[in-house]
């Protein structure tokens, strides 16, 4: 039996930095290459930052919900799916105008995953910019260990999340500020200094990250209610919570 | 030669089961539990139901998923199984066959509308431009839309106004298309119905259902009579001259034992010539079957059956059956009265021959127009002679009233305990009709009349 | 005749009596304790009021489309888009986006069947284990780590770096 190898890719997009593991035995490098042309495209067509996007373009009215890539138009749906989910505080429209991305960077990287997952990979992490969708089969032992940086001490991490299919995605005020917008108010959260969802698919768990830390207060009691994901947060204070659920180690 | 009669009731022997008997009951019992499963994915599929876009939606996909089951019965009842030849009869699975597809033609047509406009309501369009989208946008809805179109095609040329002016063939020709449009509407149901994108289970027991229902149709009615003729090497041994208008046509063979015929039991006949061959008829055995000879006595009255008289010895037959349920285990009682009409006669003969009955048990009423159409009569004369059984020849043109031979009172007089047989029936549309009322105001009740009727 | 009017009349009344057992969903404990909010628009601003605790009823389908007080004064004509009824984790959606002019307006949702126990399937897996400790990063002997977004230049300052340098 061929041992595994690790083979690893550092690739610069979206403004943040993208990190690929695949453990197998085989050759992943095209897979990798197919991975990382697929971020470029979603980072084309999904950018808020550049005006040629087919996101900024329709916002503007420059062009129809037709005209755009289908992936717009998916996107625009399970944005408005999750809202209701999230009772609005997950939304595409948090600042007014048209910004999908609280889902947008989670949902390219689950199909990144995906990407490599129909290229017969079992056993594999993507993490883009701190939100991570991870592959592993438990009973081959595939387990993936995700460290929480901890939001007020640097260098530090706050918890370990294990699981072998796991999607992990932490959202709060450490580094940018107050970036989470209140749909409701339009103004920045700033109930969190940090939280995180652990869940299985990470376009959705990508969103619901994004909605508790708009949430603040009141996301614990949320997150308790959702099913099928694990909320762990940290107060301004430090403080930590965790909903129930998770397995015991 | 006579038997010696011996008085005293004789026990009604069961009837010899020579295959398996699915009943009348036990077949909508089947059928029934099927469209209840069929109901059930959709009710398990579905969880809120809630304004009119979702109701229509949803009423279009239980007719939808109701109209593919009901195709697949539909299919069935025709697969000539023997099963259900012998149990159901082959003339009431025609006649639910006739039924069945003007319901299955009338649920997937609503199913079409209702889609259509649930689609439109719920996507707040006109239904023209739902229609077209529903068109355009998914390949395999236009494919079922013609299929649709197909089957409103056969059902208006099988319209019972239609039949009359359309010649059989014809009719036959356009039925077939059915299979075509059955083809081209399976692949929407996977591609697009709400019930199956995303439950493989229901998908795979679809097919399968589709796939064994097919498979049956091919053995039953393909495969089977390719066999049989190639085990019996069934060939036209003579044409006999009964009366003007009537010939029989005596059939050798081997082995025929192994077809399993019951008197009473019909086969369709399909005569290898060039003019013929592509024909198959349904004419019954006017014998009973013999190890190695079959016969058959059929009425001249139309080209096929004028081109029979110009059969000669050694053609080759190919037999699709036997079939029909008009048989001894239709009896229910001691005393049997066989009632036939013209060409009729030929199940009843061999009714007559075979019934299990002590003398006096049996009566036969012939009944024709003229004395000339009455044929076989040596035949019945000597079978009557033998069994001690009674044969009544009624001859003369219908009359009106109590004074017609098949009226209720000329019945009761003819045989005074009538209402304690039962009745074996068969003959033309109009005759039967007539008889059955008369029966039944003799006192006869109706589970005891028996009759094969092809009309629908 | 009445063979045929018998089993129209009762085709359609079997269908009625199914899809009337179908209207009412079953009640939903899993959305979430907030009451839906109202997205506003930039004329209003409303707080949703604090988490009840207890179930909320299940939201009828339409009624929670944002509310749009956006009016179409200039005049240009608004058209609603539907997509395609979307099955989804969360059951079928089916989307309409109002345009007016070249510009959407509005988005809602059309027809959304209650949430049931599929969300439920998806995390059949195990649940994930949390090990709650303040840990040194070195010693944790993690493959990844998960924090909030960070750009390029915050990624070099991030554990994530030192990680996949000490992987290559």
């Amino acid at each position: 039996m061929t041992t595994a190898i690790r083979q690893r890719r550092v690739v610069e997009c979206m403004g943040t930095v993208f990190s690929f593991d695949v453990r197998s035995p085989q050759k992943y490098e095209s897979v990798l290459d197919d991975a990382v042309r697929w971020l470029d495209w979603v980072d084309t067509t999904f950018s808020t930052y550049r005006s040629t996007s087919d996101i900024r373009r329709l916002a503007a009215g420059e062009v129809t919900l037709e005209d755009c890539a289908p992936e717009v138009g998916e996107i625009l749906r399970t944005c408005e799916l999750l809202s209701a989910k999230t009772a609005g505080y997950f939304s595409a429209y948090a600042g007014g105008a048209l910004d999908p991305s609280g889902l947008v960077k989670g949902w390219a990287i689950e199909r990144a995953s995906d990407l490599l997952v129909a290229a017969g990979s079992t056993y594999h992490c993507v993490n883009g910019g701190g939100d991570v969708q991870c592959v592993g089969d438990p009973q081959a032992g595939q387990v993936w260990r995700v460290g929480i940086a901890h939001p007020l001490h640097l260098g530090k991490l706050a918890s370990v999340v294990v699981g072998s299919r796991l999607a992990v995605a932490t959202s709060g005020t450490a580094e940018r500020g107050g970036h989470v917008l209140d749909p409701h108010t339009g103004k920045p959260a700033h109930g969190l200094a940090s939280v995180t969802v652990a869940g299985t698919c990470l376009g959705r768990t990508d969103a619901f990250a994004t909605a508790a830390c708009a949430m603040g207060s009141q996301a614990r009691d949320w997150l308790e209610e959702l099913p099928g994901h694990y909320g762990f947060g940290i107060d301004n204070d430090g403080t930590t919570w965790a909903t129930s659920g998770w397995g015991l180690p | 030669m006579t038997t010696t009669a011996t008085r005293g009731p004789v026990p009604l022997r069961t009837p010899v089961s020579l295959g398996p008997r699915i009943s009348p009951n036990a077949a909508l019992a089947v059928i029934g539990l099927g469209a209840i499963m069929v109901i059930g994915l959709w009710w398990k599929d579905t969880f809120v139901v809630t304004g009119l876009g979702a109701w229509l939606t949803n009423a279009g996909r239980i007719t939808g998923l109701l109209g593919g089951y009901a195709v697949v019965v539909l299919l069935a009842l025709m697969a000539r199984v023997p099963a259900l030849e012998r149990g159901v009869g082959t003339d009431r699975l025609a006649r639910w066959h006739a039924m069945g597809g003007r319901y299955t033609i009338s649920l997937v047509v609503a199913h079409t509308l209702l889609i259509i406009w649930g689609y439109a309501v719920t996507a707040h369009t006109g239904v023209v431009h739902e229609t077209s989208t529903l068109l355009t946008g998914y390949p395999d809805v236009l494919m079922a839309t013609v299929a649709t179109g197909l089957l409103v095609a056969v059902g208006v040329v099988s319209a019972r106004a239609a039949r009359r002016r359309v010649r059989y063939e014809t009719w036959h020709f356009v039925h077939l298309y059915t299979y075509l449009a059955i083809a081209l509407a399976f692949s929407h149901q996977f591609a697009t119905g709400a019930d199956f994108i995303s439950n493989r289970p229901a998908r795979l027991f679809w097919a399968a259902m589709y796939t064994a229902v097919g498979a049956t149709l091919l053995w039953f009615r393909v495969v089977t009579p390719i066999i049989d003729f190639a085990r019996h090497d069934l060939r036209v041994a003579s044409v006999q001259r009964e009366s003007a208008e009537v010939i029989s046509i005596y059939i050798s063979g081997r082995n025929l034992d192994v077809l399993r015929a019951e008197p009473g039991q019909f086969f369709r006949w399909r005569f290898l010539t060039r003019q013929l061959w592509w024909a198959a008829n349904p004419y019954s055995l006017s014998a009973p079957p013999a190890a190695n000879l079959l016969r058959i006595t059929v009425k001249i009255a139309g080209e096929h059956s004028a081109a029979l008289l110009a059969l000669r010895p050694g053609t080759r037959v190919l037999a699709e059956g036997p079939s029909g349920a008009f048989t001894a285990a239709l009896r229910r009682r001691r005393k049997v009265l066989l009632l036939a009409g013209g060409v009729g006669i030929t199940p009843i003969r061999t009714l007559f021959e075979t019934l299990p009955g002590a003398p006096g048990d049996i009566v036969l009423l012939y009944r024709t127009a003229r004395p000339e159409d009455a044929v076989l009569r040596h035949e019945l004369d000597r079978i009557a002679a033998q069994r001690g059984a009674a044969v009544h020849y009624l001859v003369g043109p219908p009359r009106r009233g109590a004074t017609d031979h098949l009226s209720a009172s000329r019945l009761q007089r003819l045989i005074p305990d009538i209402s304690e047989r039962d009745v074996f029936l068969c003959g033309p549309e109009a005759m039967m009709t007539a008889a059955e009322r008369s029966l039944r105001q003799t006192g006869v009740p109706g589970r005891h009349i028996h009759h094969e009727s092809f009309a629908f | 005749m009445k063979r045929v009017l018998l089993s129209i009349t009762g085709t359609v009344l079997g269908v009625v009596a199914l899809l009337s057992f179908k209207s009412h969903g079953p009640t939903v404990g899993t959305l979430g304790v907030l009451p839906p909010a109202n997205v506003p628009t930039s004329s209003s601003s409303t707080t949703p009021r604090p988490g009840d605790s207890g179930t909320a009823a299940p939201p009828r389908p339409g009624s929670r489309s944002p509310a749009t007080t956006s009016s179409t004064a200039n005049g240009s004509a608004t058209s609603k888009i539907a997509g395609d009824a979307v099955e989804t984790p969360y059951g079928v959606v089916q989307v309409q986006i109002t345009v007016s002019g070249k510009k959407i307006r509005n988005v809602s949702l059309l027809q959304l069947t209650a949430f049931d126990g599929r969300s439920q399937e998806i995390n059949s897996q195990a649940a994930p284990i949390l090990v709650q400790e303040t840990l040194a990063a070195q010693s944790a002997n993690i493959d990844t780590v998960s924090g909030a977004s960070y750009t390029t230049a915050g990624y070099i300052q991030s554990l994530q770096s030192a990680l996949n340098k000490a992987g290559i």
